[in-house]
């Protein structure tokens, strides 16, 4: 799943460490999402937008969106 | 390089290995005895029994080791890596004793012990964490 994560960390000037810290999990956990090969389960993907304070839809971008968009 | 990917290990992570290892010196201390003793003296079949049971425990060890590291887990990423990996290697692994099985009773392959399966299961466990450790340093992970 796509999403700005990178690019909100990178705002805020965050290394994916400190926002691993920020989110108690691990910094391969943080790369993974970024990169695309892993989707947080909900509750995570809820801690990220708190931590951003921003909705989820903001933060990352549906599937189904995407392909509407494409189409 | 060693001691950065020591600090990017869970918690979880660490106390498997800390398990894994104890488990392997122990099975390595365990077993030679064990085989000495079945080879060169004569053994009752109920002392046998006792030996075959403590030559397994380090391996059911083992298993039970990556369950509680299962359990013990609170990175959901790592999570969900090992639960494919352990998928990966039960469905490759059985897949390999049904093969040689039915190899084995037609004649074409020989007799091996049915203890290989879980050796070859803790082997590609092993092997998957090597490539993947591969892979991401290969990624710059």
């Amino acid at each position: 799943m796509e999403n700005r994560l990178r690019l909100l960390r990178a705002e805020r000037h965050w290394s994916q460490q400190d926002l691993a810290g920020r989110l108690e999990v691990s910094r391969q956990s943080v790369n993974a999402i970024e990169t695309g090969k892993y989707d947080p389960s909900l509750p995570l993907a809820f801690r990220i937008a708190e931590l951003f304070e921003l909705p989820i839809e903001e933060i990352f971008v549906s599937p189904s969106r995407r392909s509407s968009k494409a189409i | 390089m060693f001691a950065a990917k020591q600090r990017d290990l869970t918690p979880a992570q660490r106390a498997h290995i800390r398990r894994t290892v104890w488990l392997l010196v122990a099975y390595g201390l365990i077993l030679p005895p064990l085989v000495w003793l079945r080879a060169h003296r004569h053994v009752s079949d109920a002392l046998l029994l006792a030996m075959a049971i403590v030559a397994s425990l380090p391996v059911l060890g083992m298993f039970a080791s990556w369950g509680r590291y299962l359990s013990e887990e609170r990175d959901e990423y790592h999570q969900a890596v090992v639960l494919r990996r352990i998928a990966i290697a039960t469905n490759v692994t059985m897949g390999a004793a049904v093969v040689w099985g039915f190899l084995q009773a037609f004649g074409v392959m020989p007799l091996i012990e049915t203890y290989w399966v879980a050796f070859v299961w803790i082997v590609m466990q092993g092997a998957f964490g090597c490539f993947a450790a591969f892979a991401r340093s290969g990624a710059g992970d």
